[in-house]
């Protein structure tokens, strides 16, 4: 057997998905004019959250394929679909560089000029090496993804362990690599937009962002395509119990590095930190500190608590949807604040680049999806996820 | 799987095409108020399983099944009830982060009122990673502490099982015969027709 019936995506599905992304992605070229200030931070925000569902997808196929899991095999081709946003998302962080003016303040020679602490940094901080490593984080982070996508479709046809064990091998290299790039990305992209401010902790902060975002995404995309009968085989009940572990879980860890960088700052209480959480507590942004936890630890924590509920498709399908909007708040309250320093300010120019490639991640992941075989079906590792119990 | 009481075997009576039952059914109860049982063993986890399916839907009640490891599903089969030690956890949680919580409180601001970098003497962030550590350790040792009291497992209880191959090899299950209706030549007639191994009665004092 090489081939399965392949999942077609419906049409009115593509329709409106490309009808979003085009309004989205219209308002925003518009907004470049209209509000460039208001727009870039928020493309930002939007690049961001993709990266973080594109690189969630690879991270969980790998950690699946380092643990030897065989649980997951049967819906591995969603995560690994999630993965084929990274180019677009690259082409959009590299467009981010006409926006580097208006986002990091240590791009101005003139700011940097007069400030020693920003001098000290230039080293790091300059815009050719940002720019270099921006490529350079993509570039590793396609070519790992394509290479463990391609060795796991070509299983499909050559029926050989050989290839899970290649997959074994680049994935274990991967996830270190990935540890590395997306701490340093981390610090690039979004640390820096305060560059006076440093935490030590933030690379951690965002790879559990990382995990977080792509367990809610793989829930919620094979929840999705499970209830438009994608797979030929069975999504069960005892697939859905784990992923919903895995969403408490990091949500859990989230919640723990989260608090873990509050904790330190405020405890030692050096201005040159606190600036940082003293912005966020103003009067408009505590709500949306506030709102941070809730919908990335609280809410998903008490909804999935019980066994019986992480078992339920439909409790997980909306705790997954609160965690993807709470990635969103994440960001929103990391990267918006030293732009808005009063209060959050919400309306068009906010939504319409995040409509854009949120629309752009479902629709590239679901034709990616649609194009290979619904399961991986020389796995060897299928058995054992058709016939999974937890 | 649970925990069985005592069995004292009865005869030794233990091949497949034993003639000589006692009895033909109709009475539930020996006469000294002793339980009697019925088992089977098996030699493959599927076997078993399909033959529990099989007493299950022929209406008999299933005592208990003892297998070298656990077998995936079977406590559903059998009909056991879902733990509620999740419960338990919970609420041995919520007590210790609130013991804690308060303790903390009470060290730091009433018993013995410390300034620790002007900081207010009920600062709660300060108060948290303890008393997370602290809900953990309660939560697990008092997990572990319900399941051992519940399944009263302490040093030096005598475990009993029903063949002691069902700790290498064999996979037994053991039949309540408690009702009048129990046909022990129909019964047989099932489980071999599961590829059982081995079929006896058993039967337990009531003093036990």
């Amino acid at each position: 057997m090489s081939e399965t019936l392949k999942y077609s995506v419906r049409p009115g599905t593509i329709r409106t998905l490309s009808i979003l992304c085009a309004i989205g992605g219209g308002l925003t070229i518009l907004g470049l004019f209209l509000a460039p200030s208001s727009v870039w931070p928020n493309i930002l925000i939007a690049a961001q959250l993709v990266i973080e569902l594109g690189l969630g997808g690879i991270v969980f196929v790998a950690i699946m394929y380092v643990s030897n899991a065989g649980w997951s095999v049967v819906f591995r081709r969603v995560p690994e679909s999630m993965s084929s946003i990274l180019p677009i998302a690259g082409i959009v962080m590299v467009l981010m560089v006409f926006g580097i003016h208006t986002l990091y303040e240590w791009s101005h020679a003139s700011a940097v000029a007069k400030d020693a602490l920003l001098q000290l940094k230039s080293s790091y901080l300059n815009v050719p090496f940002f720019i270099a490593r921006l490529v350079a984080y993509f570039i590793i982070w396609i070519a790992f993804a394509r290479i463990i996508r391609r060795n796991s479709e070509r299983q499909d046809e050559h029926n050989s362990i050989a290839l899970t064990a290649k997959n074994v091998r680049w994935s274990a290299a991967f996830l270190v690599i990935a540890a590395i790039t997306i701490w340093l990305a981390s610090t690039d992209w979004v640390m820096s937009l305060e560059p006076h401010w440093f935490s030590t902790i933030f690379g951690m902060y965002h790879m559990a962002g990382v995990l977080l975002s792509g367990v809610a995404g793989v829930s919620l995309l094979t929840i999705v395509l499970h209830r438009r009968n994608a797979f030929d085989a069975p999504v069960r009940e005892e697939h859905f119990h784990d992923l919903g572990k895995l969403l408490f879980a990091f949500s859990v860890f989230w919640m723990y590095i989260w608090f873990s960088q509050y904790l330190l700052i405020w405890y030692a209480n050096i201005p040159e930190e606190t600036g940082y959480f003293i912005r966020r507590e103003n009067s408009g942004w505590l709500t949306f500190t506030v709102l941070n936890v809730l919908f990335n630890w609280l809410l998903p924590f008490i909804a999935l608590l019980s066994a019986a509920a992480k078992r339920r498709e439909g409790m997980l399908l909306k705790v997954s949807i609160i965690v993807l909007i709470g990635r969103w708040i994440d960001y929103y309250w990391m990267i918006a604040p030293p732009f808005n320093p009063d209060a959050p300010a919400l309306g068009i120019w906010e939504l319409a680049p995040v409509l854009a490639l949120v629309a752009a991640f479902f629709l590239v992941t679901l034709k990616s999806f649609s194009k290979r075989n619904p399961v991986p079906i020389n796995d060897p590792y299928l058995v054992e996820s058709l016939n999974y119990h937890t | 799987m649970r925990m069985f009481d005592a069995f004292r075997r009865k005869s030794a009576t233990r091949s497949i095409g034993m003639k000589s039952s006692r009895r033909n059914g109709s009475h539930p109860r020996a006469q000294d108020g002793a339980q009697r049982y019925f088992i089977a063993e098996y030699d493959d986890p599927d076997a078993l399983s399909a033959a529990v399916r099989a007493a299950k839907k022929g209406g008999y009640t299933i005592a208990d099944v003892q297998t070298p490891f656990p077998i995936h599903g079977i406590e559903k089969v059998i009909g056991l009830r879902p733990t509620r030690l999740p419960l338990v956890c919970l609420l041995f949680a919520i007590s210790g982060a609130l013991a804690k919580l308060w303790f903390q409180i009470w060290t730091s601001a009433s018993s013995w009122p410390v300034n620790v970098g002007g900081k207010p003497l009920t600062s709660v962030p300060a108060f948290i990673p303890v008393t997370f550590e602290i809900t953990v350790l309660f939560a697990g040792l008092g997990t572990v502490a319900a399941l051992l009291f519940r399944s009263r497992l302490f040093p030096g209880r005598q475990t009993s099982i029903l063949d002691e191959r069902a700790t290498d090899d064999r996979f037994v299950v053991a039949l309540l015969e408690d009702s009048a209706a129990f046909d022990l030549r129909e019964a047989k007639k099932l489980f071999a027709s599961h590829g059982a191994l081995v079929m006896e009665e058993r039967v337990r004092e009531a003093s036990q």
